[in-house]
This record gives structure tokens, C-alpha cells and sequence, in this order.
């Protein structure tokens, strides 16, 4: 790159020098006072600016010729997917039981699901919304653990209720079903909803 | 020689000055206000444009066009006339500018908050302000190069090229950017849809940060950091090297903004490569600030205006290393709809822009007025306020963004999501919301002292409308032969194309395949058009700015496809004219909202008492209530109309359709309608709820029809 277009090729000829910092300034540089100086560019920063320029050049081939897995976010994704089904334990023989829990710790998880998933339909008193009332004893699918249990594993699509077999282990859906036979029904909520469903006695 | 006597007028720098400090302040208070709304989601008090989706574009805009809008403009228009000699060309055009912008400024003020928005980021403003900022542009376009020409210095000083390029480049990007067709006089719709509208968004976006926010900033810097300090810059050949490679790399690096997203591969990867790229030019830029300050460090212990300046070339160091880091995909994945973004843009906009212009009020009002400033220990003050509150409302926002990133992300043993619930992962960040708000107002203390400041010198002083100077025409110069870049430095019209060239480059290398090379952008054939009733609550979507705080992207990451269903295909957007695949998630994602089962489906009923009241539904929700759904009818007199613009933009509803469109929006309305009152709840069919609640229940399902078959 040319630059000091105007200034003397032969260092021995006169240039101004900045006093404070001992530089050249060019001359015929000088726009309403302010002048500028005749510094190189800081090499790191020439490096700098080179190793992005390599860095680009490497990520692209990569692309585009070596087609390289992570720069093509379907593969990498099957990758991570593929990862996660390898590290899935295989699938016990054991027969999760489906009965309803009473200690207090699995009481105690059951509201915590309730609070973060259920009540957002159900209320956190079980009066229901959009769902329905879980505090009386008319019920949609039937009150027996194994019918909750298959309506949270499931859903009931057609009215809005999502499956959360994938977003809740069998666990996790058994204490929470525990907590509404344990702790729902019977209490007394605020605002009610009406009964829907068949009356169990 | 004979010297050619001529006079500068301060009149229309003190204009744009006024208008800075106004909009300034105006911006900001908006800002605060939508912070404490994330914190008081009542406090819009059910009132439609105090609500968080329609003041959040307000602020944006303000902040952007008005404040630093009017900042650059004071500054070109005082120093330019000064570092080429001469007078600007023209005092009417400077008005006509000075008072359309203004014009423009107020009308987005006075639709933004009623909801009347093209529903893309930064550029939300209707159609005919569009065509009011492309004319205002031009006449400021040419009242700068109109001066390049009757110059009375030889070259052009590196300020110069940074306003040249700024003037070509936002035209270009606005232009391209804003083409729409009219509905009628405040309603459009972008001819691009999609993904390629995505493309074409935030190679806007992006550039409107780096040719609206940086380039002119920085010929700021390059006029009023040397003369503040009286030292020549640190280096010419660093200018010429730094202008060159920023204006061209910088317009490729738009696709960052879509990482992971439907973006094909190669355009994603470009928009990581050229930002890495620009590590270097842009720290060019810093590095010639900082380094002109050698040998006044002394004076910058003492002077408000150094100080402020290399505070505010410090933060445009940083996020300019930020910015690249924040474009490689594996920090993106983490960082992206995250508040990581919005610390990363205050740095910009609170550091950068701010304190440039700051310092440059402190230094350029009392010249106007030919006295010296009031109080320095005042500005001593507003510098250490703005520091300080600029570090309060960054740093608790990098540490939410990154917090919440990891709880969406967080698996437990049994390979569930441990947060399934998005709540929780807000509640866990509002802490540092609050902390925003006193990092936000400890900040705006600081400009409020400044007003004061300045006001006060302003009384000191006399106003000084108009300086005397003289210099030889430029004819009667003789400079000698030039060489090397020096040529075009004395030829600014050629200067003014060859930036045009090299940032129309980027753009049309990424763009032309996205539009011509199908496979980029595969058909998904079960997608179908918009029913009316789920287009006109589309625009009701965009009209209550719910893509501010709701995505619809999800990305191919096993946590998103957890909590919100299969990743999004660019297929699925090709009639979204806009695209609102958004880049915030205040709340969850939206993209399958619609598809029944999918993970977070909510029934209608669900989504009538959300929108009444969000906290009933979800206590902690920082979401504010949408009563006004409830009341207000549905306007269906738009809708033949829509459908007609839609089948331009080549939408295929079948020919004739437009006619017969509100007959098959009623039916659709009169079943959600039933399906509600079913069960309990009391509403018309006649309402705005009801198609929102349409187009909600439409989101992501179509690709899910194929599966079913």
C-alpha cells in the first residue's frame, strides 16, 4: 500500500516530526488542524487480522469440501440425538408398578410437578380452568390410579390434556397422581368448576 | 494565492444537537419504562400502547434513528463544512432535512404505540414512512456529496469516507429491505417471506447496526477525538486499511443473526466467517481512537469529554470482539433468545454511541456558544454515572442470559428437561431484571445532569449562528501528482461509488442464491396458505409486537425439540410475509404452538382466559394482559383486500378467492367461537381474540399433517 504519497522518498530530506511522541507526520495531511501520523500498522494487529483471514478460509473448506459433520446442523443433530438414544439404559424387565405412594416425599414432589405443570390448567387448588375439577369425585376417564395414570402418560388430546410421557418420567407421574388422590380430592377449592364426568362414590 | 472568504453556519448543528438531546432522553425513558414492565407486567394498566410489545419497537427505533440518529447528523453537519472548507451545499436542503427527520421521528412515535407496524425488527415503520426516509436520506445524501464537490480542500479526510459510506450503504439497506405492497395507507406486507425474508431482514438489521450505529460513529470519532485532545491520529495507513475491509466485510455478516436457524449451511457459515473477520478492522478503529490519545493521557485525567470518548471507543472494542465471538455457533447456541443479546447491544448503544456522543455535546455546545462548560465536576459526574450504570445493566443481563440458556438446556438423570416449565426459568433471572432497571436509571441520572449542564452553559454563553473562514479555491491549489489511495481521496464521487461497490458485493452473494437455487429453501408440499380468520389474526400478532418476546424458530438441539417439537424447516415459512421468527425469548417459543399433543399445545379455552389474564393462568408470568382482544371486534373489511396482496406476492389462494374469504373466516370463527362457549366461556364470534386464537392454534401444525397421513 502507498501512502506517504507526498512525502520524500529519501529519509535524509526534511519531515516534521510530533514532538510528544517522536513520529512522523505526513504532510499535506492536515484537515481543519487535525494531522495525521505515518505509523505502520501494529503488526499484531496485521496478524490478527491474517489469522481470521486463515481461520475463514480453513472453515469453509471444511464446508464446502470436506462436508465436515459439525458445520451441517442436520447431521449435527443427529448426532446429539444419536448420542442420547445410545446413553438410554435398556429397557428393564421390571414392570413399574402402578399403586399409589403416601410418604411424604413423594408426596411432597407430586405438588412440586403439580405447582409447575398442572396448575396451569387445573389451578394450584385443583378447582380447574381449562381443566377440570379435581377436588370432587366426578371424573372424565375414571378415578382409579391406573386411569389417571394412563390419562397423564397419554393425554386426551382431543380436549387439550398433552401426553407427558416425554416430559415426565413414570416416577414423576405417579408421585403427582399420588398427590391428587392423597391431597386434592376432597379439599375445598376457591372457585370450583362445575362437575364434569360420572360420579364415583 | 487569493484567499475566498466563506462562513460556516452553527445553526442547523445546534438544530440537530436539540433534537439529540430531546430524542435522547425521550429514548430512554421509554426504555425504562418497558424494563420495569418486565418486572410490573400490570403496569401497563391494560392500556394497549403502554403494553410491552408496542413500546419495546418505540424505544428501538428512538433510541437508533432519533438519538443516534440526530447525533450523527450534528456532528456531520459540524464538521464537515470545517474539514473541506466550505459552507454545506445547501442551507434548504439542511432544514428539509433537519425537519423531515424530525417529521419522521414523530410519526413513528404516533403509530408505533396503536399497533401499526410491519412487524420486523428495526425496521417496523409503515410504507409511507418508509418512502419519507428514503427521501429525506437522498436529500441528506446529496447535500453531503454536493459539498464533497464544491471543497476547497484537495482530499477527503477519513470522517468523510465514513459519512459517504454511511449515506449509500443505510440507503441500499432501507430500500431493499422495505419493499412492500400497500393494503391500504398504515398496512403492508413485505414482498419477501420466509426465511429469504429473514435473509434479507438481518443483512439489514445487522447493517443498520454497522452503517447506522458504527461507520458514522466513527468518522465522529476520527473529527472530534483529535480535536478534543489537539493530537494528529495514530495512523493514516490504519484508516485506509481499517475503512476498506469493515464496509465490505461487514455487510456479509448478516446470516450470524440466524445460526441455527432455517438458514441452509453455506449461508450460515458465511455470516460466522465474515464476522470473525471483522475483529480486526473494527479494532482498527479503536485502536486509531486510543492511539491518537498518546501523549494527552495527562489531559484525558482531566477532561470529561476524553474521558467519555475513550470510554466509549473502549465498549465499541468490546462488543466488537464480542459480536464475532457471540457468531460462532457453539457460543450462539448458548447466547441466542437470550438477554445475553440485549447487555451485548447496551454495550453498543449505552457505551459506544452514548458516551461518543456525549462527549462530543460536552465539547461542541460550549463552542457554540463561545464560553466553556458550566460544571466539569458535573460531567465528571454523568461520566461515572454512565459507567457505572452502563455496568449495572450490562453485567446482570450477561449473567441471566447465560443462566437461563443452561436451565432451558438442563437434562435430569432420567433424561428429562429438569425446567419443562418456562416459568421457572424466568423466575429465576428477575433478579437481574431488577438490577437492569437501577443500572437503567442510574444512567439516565447521568443525562439529566448533562441536560442541566449544558442548558447553563447555553445561558452563559451567546449563540454564535454563523463562523468566518477563508481558504484558496481548490483550483488554485497545487498539490503535485497523487499516488495510491490518495487518487480517490481527491475524487469523493468516485469515492462514493467504489463504497457502493464493495458493500453491494456481500449482499448480492448471499442473496441471489437464497432467491434462485430452490434447494435452499425446500417445498414442504403439505403447507398451505393462511385461512382469513388465521391472516387477519397474524396481523394481529405482529399489531400487538408479540414476536418482541416469543419466537417461532426452533432450533435443532435435542432440549428444543424436548420443549417445543420437531425443529423448524425453512419450507414452513414461505407464506409468512413477514417472517416472525423473532430473536427474544422473553417466553417460550410459539412455533407448534398449534400442534395438538405436541409439547407445550394448550386447548383454546386455555388461550381466551391467558390472553384475559396471563397471571391466573401462570401466577409468576411477566406477560401482560391483552383485555382489549375481548372487546374489540374482528375488522374483517380488510380481508379481500389482504388476500388480494397476498396472491401478488404469489400466495396461491385459488383465483376469486378474496371475494368469498369472510364467508369461510366466519364459519372458522363461529366454531372457535362455539368450542369456547361450549365450554363456559361467553364470547361473540365477532371478536379480535378469536382469530388470534386461530392463527395460534395454526402455528407449526401443517408439517404435521403429512405424518398423520
Amino acid at each position: 500500500m502507498t501512502t506517504a504519497n507526498n512525502m520524500p522518498d529519501n529519509k535524509h530530506e526534511e519531515y516534521e516530526i510530533d514532538t510528544l511522541t517522536n513520529q512522523r507526520l505526513l504532510s499535506n495531511h492536515e484537515y481543519d488542524g487535525i494531522r495525521e501520523l505515518d505509523n505502520d500498522l501494529p503488526s499484531w494487529w496485521k496478524w490478527l487480522f491474517i489469522l481470521a483471514i486463515v481461520f475463514a478460509i480453513f472453515y469453509m473448506v471444511r464446508l464446502w469440501v470436506f462436508r465436515a459433520d459439525d458445520l451441517i446442523q442436520k447431521k449435527e443433530f443427529d448426532t446429539e440425538m444419536a448420542g442420547v438414544n445410545a446413553a438410554k439404559p435398556a429397557p428393564t424387565t421390571e414392570v413399574f408398578e402402578v399403586k399409589i405412594l403416601t410418604d411424604s416425599e413423594s408426596l411432597a414432589a407430586g405438588k412440586e410437578t403439580w405447582t409447575k405443570i398442572c396448575s396451569v390448567c387445573h389451578l394450584q387448588d385443583g378447582g380447574g380452568l381449562v381443566g377440570p375439577n379435581m377436588t370432587d369425585n366426578y371424573w372424565i376417564h375414571g378415578n382409579k390410579v391406573e386411569n389417571l395414570f394412563n390419562t397423564v402418560t397419554n393425554g386426551v388430546i382431543e380436549k387439550g390434556m398433552i401426553p407427558y410421557k416425554d416430559q415426565l418420567s413414570q416416577k414423576q407421574r405417579l408421585q403427582v397422581i399420588s398427590y391428587v388422590l392423597e391431597e386434592i380430592v376432597g379439599s375445598t377449592p376457591a372457585n370450583p368448576k362445575a362437575p364434569q364426568g360420572d360420579l364415583y362414590e | 494565492m487569493e484567499l475566498q472568504k466563506f462562513t460556516y453556519d452553527n445553526r442547523i448543528a445546534r438544530l440537530f444537537m436539540n433534537a439529540t438531546i430531546l430524542w435522547g432522553i425521550v429514548g430512554m425513558l421509554v426504555g425504562l419504562t418497558i424494563a420495569l414492565e418486565l418486572i410490573f407486567p400490570l403496569m401497563s394498566n391494560n392500556i394497549p400502547w403502554l403494553s410491552f410489545g408496542r413500546l419495546r419497537p418505540l424505544h428501538t427505533n428512538a433510541v437508533i434513528f432519533a438519538f443516534v440518529g440526530n447525533g450523527m447528523f450534528t456532528g456531520i453537519y459540524y464538521s464537515m463544512p470545517r474539514l473541506l472548507k466550505t459552507p454545506m451545499f445547501s442551507e434548504l436542503l439542511g432544514k428539509i432535512h433537519f425537519w423531515g427527520w424530525q417529521l419522521i421521528i414523530v410519526s413513528a412515535a404516533l403509530t408505533l404505540p396503536f399497533g401499526i407496524t410491519v412487524g420486523k425488527e428495526y425496521a417496523e415503520l409503515e410504507w409511507p414512512i418508509d418512502i419519507a426516509i428514503a427521501l429525506i436520506w437522498v436529500v441528506f445524501g446529496i447535500n453531503m456529496i454536493m459539498t464533497t464537490v464544491k471543497r476547497r480542500t484537495k482530499h477527503i479526510y477519513v470522517a468523510i469516507w465514513f459519512y459517504l459510506a454511511t449515506f449509500v450503504t443505510v440507503a441500499v439497506l432501507h430500500i431493499v429491505n422495505s419493499i412492500a405492497i400497500p393494503v391500504s395507507f398504515l398496512k403492508s406486507y413485505p414482498v419477501y417471506a420466509g426465511i429469504q425474508d429473514a435473509l434479507v431482514q438481518w443483512w439489514y438489521g445487522h447493517n443498520a447496526v454497522a452503517f447506522f450505529l458504527t461507520t458514522p460513529y466513527l468518522g465522529l470519532m476520527y473529527y472530534f477525538v483529535p480535536k478534543a485532545a489537539n493530537r494528529p491520529v495514530y495512523s493514516y495507513k490504519l484508516s485506509i486499511i481499517h475503512f476498506w475491509a469493515l464496509i465490505f466485510l461487514y455487510i456479509w455478516a448478516g446470516p450470524h443473526h440466524l445460526l441455527y436457524s432455517s438458514l441452509p449451511d453455506w449461508a450460515q457459515a458465511l455470516g460466522v466467517v465474515f464476522s470473525i473477520m471483522l475483529i480486526a478492522p473494527s479494532w482498527g478503529g479503536m485502536i486509531n481512537g486510543l492511539l491518537t490519545l498518546r501523549g494527552a493521557w495527562d489531559k484525558v485525567r482531566e477532561s470529561p469529554v476524553l474521558k467519555m470518548f475513550v470510554v466509549g471507543i473502549t465498549a465499541y472494542g468490546m462488543s466488537t470482539f464480542e459480536g464475532p465471538m457471540l457468531s460462532l455457533k457453539s457460543v450462539n447456541a448458548l447466547s441466542h433468545f437470550t438477554d445475553w443479546t440485549i447487555a451485548h447491544v447496551h454495550i453498543g448503544a449505552l457505551g459506544w454511541n452514548g458516551m461518543i456522543t456525549f462527549g462530543m455535546l460536552y465539547w461542541l455546545l460550549p463552542r457554540l456558544y463561545n464560553t466553556k462548560l458550566f460544571s466539569v465536576k458535573m460531567a465528571n459526574a454523568h461520566f461515572w454515572l454512565a459507567t457505572t450504570g452502563m455496568l449495572f445493566f450490562a453485567i446482570p443481563l450477561y449473567f441471566a442470559g447465560f443462566t437461563q440458556s443452561l436451565m432451558w438446556k438442563q437434562f435430569n438423570e432420567e433424561g428429562y428437561l429438569t425446567y419443562p416449565n418456562f416459568i421457572e426459568t424466568v423466575v429465576q433471572i428477575l433478579p437481574m431484571y431488577y438490577i437492569r432497571v437501577l443500572g437503567g436509571s442510574l444512567y439516565i441520572t447521568g443525562v439529566i445532569l448533562m441536560i442541566i449542564n449544558l442548558i447553563k452553559t447555553a445561558k452563559m454563553g451567546t449563540f454564535v449562528p454563523t463562523e468566518d473562514d477563508e481558504a484558496p479555491a481548490l483550483i488554485a491549489q497545487n498539490h503535485g501528482v497523487d499516488k495510491g489511495h490518495r487518487v480517490i481521496e481527491g475524487k469523493p464521487v468516485l469515492f462514493t461509488i467504489l463504497s457502493l461497490v464493495a458493500i453491494l458485493i456481500g449482499g448480492i452473494v448471499e442473496f441471489v442464491p437464497m432467491f434462485m437455487v430452490k434447494s435452499n429453501v425446500p417445498t414442504i408440499s403439505s403447507v398451505q396458505p393462511y385461512t382469513p380468520l388465521e391472516l387477519q389474526g397474524r396481523d394481529i400478532y405482529l399489531r400487538e409486537g408479540c414476536y418482541v418476546c416469543h419466537s417461532q424458530m426452533i432450533r435443532p438441539f435435542r432440549s428444543e425439540v424436548e420443549r417445543y417439537g420437531e425443529y423448524s424447516k425453512a419450507g414452513e415459512s414461505i407464506y409468512d410475509h413477514p417472517f416472525q421468527f423473532g430473536s427474544k425469548r422473553t417466553g417460550p417459543d410459539l412455533a407448534r404452538e398449534g400442534v395438538k399433543g405436541g409439547p407445550i399445545y394448550k386447548p383454546d379455552s386455555w388461550h381466551y382466559n391467558h390472553f384475559v389474564s396471563p397471571q391466573k393462568m401462570v401466577a409468576q408470568s411477566i406477560m401482560p394482559p391483552f383485555p382489549w382482544l375481548i372487546t374489540d371486534d374482528l375488522d374483517i373489511s380488510t380481508t379481500a383486500k389482504k388476500i388480494r396482496v397476498m396472491q401478488t406476492l404469489g400466495v396461491p389462494y385459488p383465483e376469486g378467492y378474496a371475494e368469498k374469504a369472510n364467508d369461510d373466516l366466519m364459519k372458522q370463527a363461529n366454531k372457535i367461537a362455539q368450542g369456547l362457549r361450549d365450554g363456559g366461556i361467553q364470547v361473540e364470534d365477532t371478536k379480535e381474540v378469536i382469530a388470534l386464537i386461530a392463527y395460534i392454534q395454526r402455528l407449526g401444525t401443517d408439517i404435521k399433517k403429512v405424518e398423520g397421513n
